[in-house]
């Protein structure tokens, strides 16, 4: 109401943006009628508004002309509010006596009739002239950053990023589904164009995480629980029970070799089931922690059935030669329980990576019909020197003319499996033409098979990529244009008999062809994670309709998430292959840090209070908010808001039976009379 | 050995006829193809056809109406739909196959004596008359008017079939065809008018 006592002079400035709101919003006309409006003390029309002079502009009018309110009508706020509060900060006003009005994108970039355009324009403006009358000033609160970050995932996204932060001094908490950190990247054989070996590149950096001071390391963990707001989360993690103790398993691997199963008899997921493992197991030889880990479901030692808990009964069946292996260290604990952990951390980086589309889905390529189909995933076990075959490629099913078992002569690679097709996905994978020219040079390396790919377009934009196609086409891989119409075993002539037909159009020589091969490799595409709904409802994020989770800006904020403090690397995002996962990582990390360096971050103050007078103590309020800002003081029988809870997302004001709850920058007089500023216009 | 002009030039395209195509329902997303192929590789008669059906989706989005109303792809095309299920951008190329076929048939470009086109015409036509098919006739008018000699070497297997009662030349009807007549004739005026 003081507003109201002192005399109001409202300036108001309309922006051309160059021909972006000029060539279809009059723009000089708007200002001259602004200017007739009640409260209104200058109106101008000018070139960019958002450039320096067009900031020292307003600067110098407020002080010249003693405008206390001023609206600028350029483009959206999300561009440049921030641009304009400052400048009438730095004229010596409260930064929210400040309006702006959105006359591009929503007004001259979406109409096409000038005179109608010009109209809107004035009435936008005149709602805003209306608004700006009633604001109020206000102060931006500060909240202090916690210096702590949670890194979900442990794939090479998350291991880059935990490094980076962790290598500045942070403190990392880094958490982990599978028993060993290293992600997809650590399955990987060689990796594309320079074909250096992906474990040699990784699992350095892989120990570096486990030994870092910096970085506590939740391998065999899943979060369950995140509360709070930028710089202040408080995170549940479930460390789920590995029946081993960490700290204790020194993973010298006795315990295996001893276990009452002499034989692996297990399908090993790390090797995508074409190896097995025993009850007692490491993933893999440079797992990151070295620590084994006991599957329940398999081991004698545990009954079927299960605790109340959930928890798998522990038996006395087993002769438990693996804890009398184990001697001293005493690592193995039968009776170790899942348990919940709670961290304080600031910010968080979400890297939670993709899995492989399911072959299965796409029928006519025959996978899980015919055992020489194979998925890229698969191969790239079935090549590796510490995969399941010791490197060596042999298939499933058939025997050589000497009986061992059969080495391809011939390999086909079907490229773009469930990608860029409307029934399955319909994006590109981005990575598949790669790893599959990849697997090309890697089987004819290990077996000299006439090598075959089937593309629909071959994308190869990376650097040295191209390079690479070019070197596979030197060494006399058959690149065949078109996409596969099916995999048959159906021979209709000798040289097909046994083996698996393509049958393809190439489309580069026009015809029809059916060629026979003794392996086919499903370049399968990229997938977000299944539970990732879930993830993204944890973490409140949001992601598009292809689910992948949502970067705040696809060009200017592609690690933040609509969500202070939550960032995203890797896959998580979008396919992506392992230089700009890095460089992605890299970049979260880095805004992590700016949070942190900082140390604090302002917060809009659009945040909502309570009348307390006007309250009635219903408390319908309380559990409709989102962020749980809401609480009751049963002393007075009133509801109060913790504003440093509060986003300042309304829901409270709307659901107000008495109507005792404002909202800064939208209480009822602010929005009403913008209602009849747009209204009003004749 | 006789060497052809392969080369197209502008003037062998009919402008337009690629969107007017596009334009009939069912045939929209041709303008999504991406050329992969997919479609010839599970086409069980494409390794008959002059163009394969990837390059009849080529040739209609390029406006090559010619090539295409006269290619032999079309009459080849048997309906098994394997092209449709199997697309990865969802276009509905056996649909598109029945609107050039349509459209041959209209422009009597299409191959006179292939069996196709003839039984089309004359099932269409059959149901037209009588509401009903008799395979009988149907399959001897297909012969008669595309390849008579062929026709009468079967006849010692029409007469067997006459003789078991599998064979006969009752055409078959429905009641009411003066109802019939009236539905027919409202929708060929339709089809006129849309055709116009």
């Amino acid at each position: 109401m003081s507003a109201k006592k002192e005399e109001l002079r409202i300036g108001f400035y309309v922006c051309h943006c160059g021909h972006n709101i000029a060539a279809m919003v009059d723009c000089a006309v708007v200002a001259r009628y602004v200017e007739t409006l009640p409260g209104v003390a200058l109106s101008r029309d000018y070139k960019y508004m958002c450039s320096d002079p067009g900031q020292e502009l307003i600067q110098q009018d407020i002080r010249e002309h003693r405008l206390n309110r001023v609206v600028v009508a350029s483009c959206s706020p999300l561009l440049h509010e921030h641009t304009f509060r400052g400048a009438v900060e730095a004229g010596g006003l409260n930064p929210f006596y400040f309006h702006m009005v959105n006359i591009r994108e929503h007004d001259s970039w979406v109409h096409t009739d000038r005179g109608e355009a010009t109209e809107k324009a004035k009435a936008l403006a005149r709602a805003a002239i209306q608004r700006v009358a009633h604001h109020k000033a206000l102060e931006i609160k500060k909240v202090e950053i916690h210096p702590d970050v949670l890194v979900v995932g442990g794939g090479i996204a998350g291991i880059h990023a935990a490094m980076t932060l962790a290598n500045a001094g942070k403190k990392v908490y880094l958490v982990e589904r599978e028993p060993s950190i290293g992600g997809h990247m650590a399955k990987f054989d060689k990796t594309f164009p320079t074909l250096d070996c992906a474990a040699c590149i990784l699992t350095p950096k892989m120990s570096e995480v486990g030994s870092h001071p910096n970085i506590t390391l939740w391998t065999y963990s899943e979060v369950t629980k995140v509360d709070g707001f930028v710089g202040n989360y408080t995170v549940q993690v479930k460390r789920k029970a590995r029946y081993v103790n960490e700290d204790l398993c020194t993973g010298c691997q006795d315990c295996i070799s001893h276990c009452v199963f002499k034989e692996p008899k297990f399908a090993d997921d790390f090797n995508e089931g074409l190896g097995k493992r025993k009850p007692i197991f490491i993933p893999f030889p440079q797992a990151t922690p070295q620590a084994v880990l006991i599957d329940p479901e398999v081991c004698l030692n545990f009954k079927r059935n299960k605790n109340p808990d959930g928890s798998p009964v522990v038996g006395d069946k087993c002769k438990k030669t693996c804890v009398e292996a184990c001697g001293e260290k005493h690592a193995i604990d039968f009776t170790q329980k899942d348990t919940l952990q709670e961290v304080k951390v600031g910010s968080i980086i979400v890297c939670t990576g993709f899995k492989t589309y399911d072959a299965g889905r796409s029928p006519a390529y025959g996978y899980g019909n015919y055992k020489n189909v194979y998925t890229a995933l698969e191969v790239e076990r079935l090549v590796n020197a510490s995969g399941p075959t010791g490197g060596e490629v042999i298939l499933r099913e058939g025997k050589n003319a000497d009986g061992s078992p059969k080495t391809p002569k011939s390999i086909g690679i079907i490229h773009c499996v469930g990608s860029r097709d409307k029934k399955t996905n319909l994006w590109c994978s981005r990575v598949c033409c790669m790893y599959s020219m990849k697997l090309a040079h890697l089987l004819r390396e290990h077996t000299g098979a006439e090598m075959y790919n089937f593309y629909i377009d071959m994308r190869t934009p990376g650097k040295g990529y191209e390079e690479f196609y070019n070197k596979l086409l030197e060494e006399g891989t058959h690149f065949i244009r078109g996409r596969v119409g099916e995999v048959t075993d159906w021979a209709m002539t000798p040289e097909e008999e046994g083996r698996l037909v393509i049958r393809v159009e190439d489309t580069l020589a026009g015809v029809v062809r059916r060629i026979p091969v003794d392996m086919v490799v499903l370049a399968t595409g990229l997938e977000p994670q299944a539970d990732a709904g879930e993830v993204r409802r944890l973490f409140n994020m949001s992601c598009g309709g292809d689910g992948w989770f949502l970067e705040r800006h696809p060009k200017l904020a592609p690690v933040s998430t609509f969500t202070d403090g939550v960032f995203l690397a890797g896959c998580c995002q979008g396919p992506k292959d392992i230089p700009d996962t890095v460089a992605q990582a890299g970049a979260a990390a880095a805004e992590a840090l700016v949070l942190i360096d900082k140390g604090y971050i302002e917060q809009e103050p659009n945040t909502a209070h309570i009348l307390e007078d006007e309250c009635s103590g219903c408390k319908s309020c309380i559990p409709l908010c989102p962020y749980t800002a809401i609480l009751f003081d049963e002393g007075r029988k009133k509801a109060y808001i913790n504003e440093a809870l509060c986003k300042g997302c309304g829901t409270c004001v709307g659901s107000c039976p008495s109507a005792s709850i404002v909202q800064n920058l939208f209480d009822d007089q602010e929005i009403f009379s913008e209602i009849e500023g747009v209204l009003a216009y004749d | 050995m006789e060497i052809k002009r392969t080369i197209k030039y502008e003037a062998d395209r009919v402008p337009g006829f690629g969107r007017d195509v596009m334009s009939v329902p069912g045939c929209e997303a041709l303008e999504h193809c991406i050329q992969c192929g997919t479609c010839s590789g599970v086409c069980p008669l494409s390794i008959y056809m002059d163009y394969t059906p990837r390059q009849v989706m080529e040739l209609v989005r390029s406006d090559f109406k010619n090539e295409v109303l006269q290619s032999h792809t079309i009459w080849l095309c048997a309906s098994c739909y394997a092209c449709t299920t199997e697309c990865p951008r969802q276009i509905r190329i056996t649909d598109i196959m029945y609107e050039l076929k349509q459209r041959a048939i209209k422009e009597e470009v299409y191959p006179k004596r292939f069996p196709i086109p003839v039984l089309a015409e004359e099932f269409t036509k059959m149901v037209h008359d009588y509401g009903r098919i008799s395979e009988t006739w149907l399959v001897t008018k297909m012969y008669l008017r595309t390849n008579p000699m062929a026709a009468l070497g079967m006849a010692g297997l029409g007469m067997n079939l006459m003789k078991t009662g599998r064979f006969s030349l009752k055409q078959d009807k429905i009641e009411h065809r003066e109802e019939l007549a009236k539905i027919m004739e409202a929708v060929d005026h339709e089809n006129g008018k849309a055709k116009a």
